[in-house]
């Protein structure tokens, strides 16, 4: 039995950042991640590293940590952040105003102008108050008659990779890092959690580790491991929806006011835009969980009020997760606090068990820094001191031009400029593997700007095991292609890599192309839809998969 | 026909895929003067190149070959277990699908002559299709029929195609009766610019004098023992008139076939060319543009010319080709004919199948049938699309091909075998459709 100083479980972005904050500190880490990193709340999630605004009422801390904490996310991965401009719009003009829409705006612009106060924290950039001609300028497609807007400035981010990122850190700082193992018991001995016994559910392979602390950070599905365990971990799972649409279908991010009043938003994300999101208890089961036609419509019913356009966009994909909320009882899901808190459950006989719940996506790095510090007391260890802040992530180093890259490995500029996102620094070992063999140059999605070069790079370097992980590493078959191009070569060039059967490559193909479908089955509409026809007659008419 | 711009005959076909075509050849065939309009290539650039029919739907994943119903037979066995299939609305008429295949090969050249027992042919993703018809450079690679080591060759230059998934296909297909297959790895394509052309480029590559020949003589000296076939990629040629496989098969002294293709497919843009060749040949009116128009009878403009015709067939196919489209509803956008037919919960009529949420008509096993994905026209035995009161819309308006709801082809492996029976039989149908010009035709949308 292997022994280590804790056990981390779930590939979240709080369990990959912990892990990393612990092998960097000195401790000796297991990593247990049941599916792939990410494919919870984190990846599911809006993709913003965002100081929280929507939090200032409430929890004026929330917003402070995650302001400061965006600024060493920035610090850390420069190449996975981007800037997202957004606009806030007063909904009637001056002269037809109310006197509460007044006093809605003034309260809005303080709103603003105190966000403004943690904006330096997160390098964004001041509020500004636009006329609405300013605003039509920008923004040609909202609907008329509106009084003007406020501006404020966040951050975007690729979830899915950050959480990847901090795994791949954890691992070179000599953490065991296992995606695809659950964690399928926490064994206990005498009052004390002492260990986990883990399946690799690929292989079927078993093993059991031992170690002073166990932290439980598997998120929407803590209370299922609480219950194996006899432990509760409370908490008001909310399941979130997001559409994205086949382009960057605004330039800027637009706040909107749901049909309910809820504020949600349409923002240009990467290549794509996202619309999001819903907010509601969940109760279900959180490895099947799907969206539904009511979330569909009650987003683009949000966006609508404002973009009317957007029902002639083509939706690809809906897609949604489980966050994890503090439990309280009696609030709307809006209302809960996005605090997050780590348990102790030593008083229900599992001492040296934690599990984190709530929390932001911003916040990772704090939170990390802070289940760290716990778990060091708990193994009992000295530590060194915390560096998640200042050293950066795998490609965090330097910002690659993209220009330069193309020119030096002869690929296109577009391509070189989304591996560069993806892979920062690293980009260059990507595109160096061209050099080698000329082939690989071939495009596999042109627009992901995925080369083969990158298939390889994450299959030998980024603990793929699943073609669906290449979904994660670098936006394999989520585009408004649905996998038509790209999928059946991806498979072949994994399948090389790490040595699938004919069999065993089929299997994953069609495990690829069943998640897209998913994803896909209610928002078939207008051209997504003809392109689906295509797709399932390349695919399942064909290809039989 | 009449004076420029205006244009009189017999019958109008809309759309211009195989199922458009072969209505349009059809009705030709029986002495018809005949129009076919068209925006676009038709959706068969798109298919593997290749015509499934009917898989027996009666199979086991084990039975063999040999045991498997022959085409026809197994397009009845569907018919009878899908009462919503085009092959069951056709009635006594599917007793005319081994008419329609054998018209098919005659009227497009680069197509062989079907065979009673289907063609069981290579796909790259590791599977086998059975095809009732399929292109003359396909033949060879019919895993029923071949004998000894099939060699499936392996150009070195390039990635896009995976022999080792192809022969790992074909070699899980042992049991059933399929040859042994082996790698053959070639030098091919082997500078950069090759290494990263699209499928089409590589076909023209090897269309060049002397490439075939060259890639015939390179096989011939890293065949297997004992190879009695050799299995391309399907890049043999753009044009048929190249003779890329025969160019090759003759270099390298041995039978040579290419198995069938995915997108972008060069067997699908041939199978498109050869269509347009045929149609021109055919004397039938091609008139390019949009269409607008209230249906039979009356003139409707087509590609900005007037067109007045007798009877129609609309083959104008199903999302991809735009003869069914949802905009939060399912509509058929040319005449506004009811959308009715679907394979599964809400094909009765009355379930308003077309205005129901995406979700509603989708499964989440995307390997069932999918009702939404098998949405289109409802027709009755004439292939006459019906109105909601449960009668043909106009006594001759006539459908073909995917328009034609009620099956999904991709899920029942029919491929274009719908298209080509329906097709034939609504070119027929229309072309004997008597009767003078007449105007309002009934239940069309104004």
């Amino acid at each position: 039995m292997e022994a280590f100083d804790v056990i981390v479980i779930g590939g979240g972005v709080n369990g990959t950042g912990t892990a990393r904050d612990c092998a960097m500190r000195g401790l000796s880490v297991l990593l247990l991640e049941k599916s792939d990193f990410g494919v919870g709340a984190s990846g599911n999630s809006s993709g913003m590293i965002h100081g929280g605004i929507r939090y200032m009422l409430s929890d004026r801390k929330v917003t402070e940590r995650a302001c400061r904490d965006s600024g060493y996310i920035q610090r850390i991965a420069p190449h996975l952040l981007f800037r997202i401009p957004f606009l806030m719009p007063f909904t009637s003009r001056g002269e037809a105003a109310t006197l509460v829409e007044k006093a809605t705006w003034y309260a809005t612009e303080v709103y603003v102008g105190a966000y403004d106060l943690y904006q330096p924290l997160k390098r964004g950039k001041p509020s500004t108050r636009l006329t609405p001609e300013e605003l039509y300028a920008l923004e040609p497609a909202l609907r008329p008659g509106l009084g003007g807007a406020v501006t404020l400035d966040e951050w975007g981010i690729d979830a899915y990779r950050l959480c990847a990122l901090n795994a791949l850190s954890a691992e070179r700082h000599g953490a065991t890092v296992r995606n695809w193992t659950e964690a399928a018991a926490v064994l206990r001995e005498g009052g004390r959690a002492v260990g986990v016994r883990w399946r690799d559910v690929l292989t079927g392979e078993t093993g059991e580790a031992r170690a002073p602390a166990v932290f439980n950070a598997s998120g929407a599905w803590s209370p299922a491991l609480g219950r194996r365990t006899g432990v509760s971990v409370p908490m008001r799972p909310g399941k979130g929806t997001h559409l994205t649409l086949d382009r960057r279908f605004s330039n800027y991010g637009i706040i909107c006011n749901a049909v309910d009043g809820r504020q949600m938003f349409l923002m240009p994300h990467e290549n794509d835009s996202i619309i999001g999101t819903t907010d509601d208890d969940s109760y279900g089961d959180p490895d099947d969980l799907e969206p539904t036609s009511d979330e569909v419509e009650y987003l683009l019913e949000g966006v609508e009020s404002l973009v009317p356009g957007v029902r002639r966009a083509r939706v690809t994909r809906a897609w949604c997760g489980l966050r994890t909320t503090l439990y309280e009882y009696g609030k709307n899901e809006d209302e809960l606090s996005r605090e997050h808190q780590i348990y102790d459950h030593a008083a229900e006989g599992a001492a040296g068990l934690l599990s984190f719940v709530g929390g932001k996506l911003a916040s990772y790095r704090a939170q990390s820094q802070e289940a760290a510090d716990r778990i060091a007391a708990l193994a009992g260890k000295a530590v060194d001191r915390c560096r998640t802040h200042e050293e950066p992530l795998p490609g965090g180093e330097a910002l690659p031009d993209p220009a330069a890259l193309a020119a030096r490995y002869g690929v296109a500029a577009p391509a070189a400029a989304r591996i560069a996102y993806r892979h920062g620094a690293r980009a260059h070992e990507v595109l160096a593997l061209c050099d080698e063999d000329p082939r690989l140059k071939l495009a596999v999605c042109r627009d992901e700007g995925i080369l083969a070069a990158e298939i390889v790079h994450c299959a030998r370097h980024e603990k793929v095991r699943r073609l669906q992980d290449l979904r994660r590493r670098c936006k394999l078959a989520v585009g408004a292609c649905a996998g038509l191009d790209c999928a059946r070569l991806a498979a072949q060039l994994a399948a090389h890599e790490l040595g699938w059967s004919a069999d065993e490559a089929r299997a994953e193909l069609a495990d690829l192309l069943e998640l897209g479908w998913r994803e896909r089955r209610t928002i078939l509409d207008g051209h997504q839809l003809a392109q689906e026809e295509l797709v399932r007659a390349a695919h399942r008419g064909l290809g039989d998969l | 026909m009449t004076a420029a711009g205006s244009l009189q005959t017999d019958v109008l076909v809309v759309g211009g895929g195989l199922a458009g075509a072969l209505a349009a050849l059809a009705a030709r065939d029986a002495g018809a003067t005949v129009a076919l309009a068209r925006r676009s290539p038709g959706a068969t650039a798109l298919s593997s190149g290749a015509v499934s029919v009917a898989p027996d739907p009666t199979a086991l994943p084990s039975t063999t070959f040999a045991a498997r119903a022959g085409t026809v037979e197994s397009a009845r066995r569907l018919a009878a277990l899908q009462p919503g299939h085009p092959y069951a609305a056709a009635g006594v008429a599917l007793d005319r699908l081994w008419e329609s295949l054998e018209f098919a090969a005659r009227e497009l050249p680069l197509l062989a002559p079907p065979s009673p027992r289907p063609r069981w042919l290579a796909t790259p993703s590791g599977s086998a299709r059975p095809c009732g018809l399929c292109q003359r450079s396909m033949v060879a690679g019919d895993l029923a029929e071949a004998k000894g080591i099939l060699a499936v060759v392996a150009p070195r230059g390039h990635l896009w195609f995976d022999a080792g998934l192809v022969a790992g296909g074909v070699n899980r297909l042992a049991a059933l009766g399929a040859p042994r297959a082996v790698i053959a790895r070639l030098d091919l394509f082997m500078w950069e610019e090759a290494a990263l052309g699209r499928p089409h480029d590589l076909a023209r590559l090897l269309e060049a004098p002397g490439a075939a020949e060259a890639v015939g003589a390179m096989l011939r000296r890293s065949l297997p023992a004992g190879a009695a076939a050799a299995l391309f990629p399907p890049l043999l040629g753009l044009s048929t008139a190249a003779r890329v496989p025969e160019r090759i098969a003759h270099a390298a002294g041995i039978p040579v076939a290419e198995f069938l293709s995915d997108l972008p497919s060069v067997p699908g843009l041939r199978l498109a060319a050869a269509i347009d060749e045929r149609l021109a040949a055919a004397g039938v009116e091609l008139v390019r543009g949009e269409l607008a128009g209230r249906g039979p009878g009356e003139a409707v403009s087509a590609g900005g010319r007037e067109v007045r015709a007798r009877s129609w067939v609309l083959a104008s196919g199903r999302f991809v080709g735009g003869g069914i489209a949802r905009r939060g509803t399912l509509v058929e956008p040319l005449l506004g004919i009811p959308v009715l037919a679907s394979d599964g919960p809400f094909s009765q009529a009355g379930a308003h199948l077309a205005s129901r949420p995406a979700a509603s008509l989708t499964r989440r096993d995307s390997g069932s049938a999918q009702p939404l994905l098998s949405a289109g026209l409802k027709v009755d035995a004439d292939l006459r699309p019906l109105g909601l009161d449960g009668r043909p819309v106009h006594e001759r308006l006539f459908a073909a091909g995917a328009v034609i709801g009620g099956h999904d082809q991709a899920a029942d492996g029919t491929g274009l075998g719908v298209a080509v029976f329906t097709g034939y039989l609504a070119g027929r149908s229309a072309a004997a459709a008597g009767g003078r010009l007449v105007p309002a035709p009934r239940g069309v949308r104004a």
